[in-house]
């Protein structure tokens, strides 16, 4: 078993992380459009996403039967069978991949309802060093009032309202994700991610990001398919 | 108070467990499940409370397991992680809650059984080590040793070989008879390894289901009684009967009503007659 920054594949591997309401998904999706433009062999591979376990992750979230440990191993699962069917035999091919949210969510999230720092670290070390991790910082009330203004409400789980931080989902989710922030920020440093300002225009982070992801795909030519 | 093999899991307290945690361990066909059904009943008819539990039982993940492996694509890393799913589950949802309650937990296999099969398959020790940290020691193993050469004739003259029992994914090319002796060699191999590691009290299961109770009975007879392991002079019986007198007695019962079990979603297996019970575990 490879670990974690062992890998050595031909293919690229570009990651986004921040809390809800960073604006990392909208980002990707338009760096997504840009490399299938520029003729590129592109894939998307979103977190909590894999058939395989799709039931089981249903089941504990709604019996709300789900704690920090099973929370944190089946989202594990979820990820290795994405890593083992998925986003390692496309690297092998030499793919760009593109992933909405890694192995940093889960670190995030899962220290912050109580598991070990070092345990989760090490549950993950099966994972591909991405060639570029890019971390949208956000301002907590920037980002709550971006997910609140364009919801009905927030989930179960993604409030945090498994912790019993408070009765109130709104309140909740304020406190996890501010407590989600300050597990990003130690993050940073210790995983060399890359920190996008994500309160700029949304056209000048991306053209932040191309920049960024333009000058790794230089050093690998054939990467690019015929159009 | 109880220890966990590294970090416990958060909220855990580790105080006040006064249950006993006693794990049967051993291979695919070794007889575990007959050895659990014919303890269960001689502990309950001496006022034990008992909670049985095994691997992919749990309420979560159970299900899950199962369908994937129908499919066969599950991936080896994938497989471990959901292995340590349904563990947690478990642990959390029926042996921590049983073992406040003053039960006697036995579990048929544990973490060994998971890290010996994944290590088999390729993961690193570490790793796997790291995933179960959180596991509670329990306080006891009992290790039903087989030689695969014993092994074999028990599978083939009950069930047959199982793909994954045999190691199929793992070792495709072969015939299921050679892959299942490849595979069930290596991982009897990582068993002795995790028998020093973890200091499993080995029993030998080449003996007839009755030989092989009597000295689980009274391995378990002994850590019931909170004596130390290996006493200096004899190994005391609970309730002060013959060791013969006590598994005649529990071989010839009738099976029993309905154990009380918490959270118990199976009916629990009933003593079954010998010939029956020893068809094996078909529950891996």
């Amino acid at each position: 078993m490879k670990r974690y920054g062992e890998h050595r594949f031909p293919g690229k591997l570009f990651v986004v992380e921040g809390i809800d309401g960073s604006g990392k998904s909208t980002q990707l999706m338009l760096l997504h459009q840009w490399l299938q433009a520029e003729g590129y062999g592109v894939v998307f591979s979103e977190w909590n996403s894999s058939p395989l376990v799709r039931e089981t992750t249903k089941r504990g979230k709604k019996r709300q039967t789900l704690t920090p440990s099973t929370f944190s191993l089946i989202h594990a699962t979820d990820f290795a069978d994405r890593m083992e069917h998925n986003i390692l035999p496309l690297l092998k091919a030499g793919a760009v991949v593109l992933c909405d949210r890694y192995i940093y969510t889960a670190f995030g999230r899962d220290v912050v309802r109580g598991m070990d720092r070092q345990w989760v670290r090490e549950l993950y070390s099966f994972a591909v060093k991405p060639t570029a991790a890019f971390y949208f910082r956000v301002p907590l009330d920037v980002a709550m009032k971006r997910i609140l203004d364009g919801r009905s409400g927030v989930k179960h789980y993604e409030a945090g309202m498994d912790l019993g931080l408070s009765e109130d989902p709104e309140e909740s989710f304020g406190i996890f994700q501010g407590r989600i922030l300050d597990e990003y920020e130690k993050m940073v440093p210790e995983f060399d991610l890359t920190t996008v300002d994500a309160t700029l225009a949304i056209e000048v982070q991306q053209s932040f990001m191309r920049l960024i992801v333009k000058a790794k795909l230089a050093q690998a030519k054939r990467l690019r398919v015929a159009p | 108070m109880r220890e966990t093999y590294a970090a416990p899991l958060p909220g855990m307290n580790l105080a006040e467990m006064t249950g006993k945690l006693i794990v049967i361990e051993g291979t695919d066909g070794v007889g575990r499940l007959t050895q659990i059904r014919l303890l269960r009943p001689w502990l309950e008819q001496q006022g034990r409370a008992v909670l049985d539990t095994a691997i992919k039982r749990s309420e979560l993940a159970g299900k899950g397991i199962q369908q994937a492996k129908e499919g066969h694509t599950l991936g080896r890393i994938t497989l471990s992680l959901f292995y340590a799913t349904d563990f947690a589950d478990r642990l959390e949802h029926e042996i921590v809650p049983a073992l406040r309650a003053g039960f006697v937990v036995l579990t048929d296999r544990y973490i060994y059984s998971l890290m010996a099969r994944a290590i088999v398959r390729g993961a690193d020790a570490r790793w796997i080590r790291n995933a179960y940290g959180f596991a509670l020691k329990p306080d006891a193993i009992f290790y039903l040793r087989i030689g695969v050469d014993d092994l074999i004739p028990r599978v083939v003259f009950s069930r047959g070989f199982d793909y994954w029992e045999s190691g199929m994914d793992i070792h495709p090319s072969e015939d299921m008879y050679d892959s299942f002796r490849k595979y069930q060699t290596e991982l009897l191999g990582e068993f002795e390894r995790l028998a020093k590691e973890y200091n499993f009290e080995v029993i030998d299961a080449t003996p007839d289901v009755r030989t092989v109770f009597e000295h689980l009975r009274a391995g378990v007879a002994r850590v019931l009684s909170g004596e130390p392991r290996e006493p200096l002079f004899s190994i005391p019986t609970a309730g002060g009967e013959s060791l013969e007198a006590a598994t005649k007695k529990v071989l010839e019962m009738p099976a029993p009503a309905k154990p009380a079990a918490p959270a118990a979603e199976e009916p629990a297996p009933a003593a079954q007659p010998l010939a029956r019970a020893a068809e094996g575990d078909a529950n891996t």
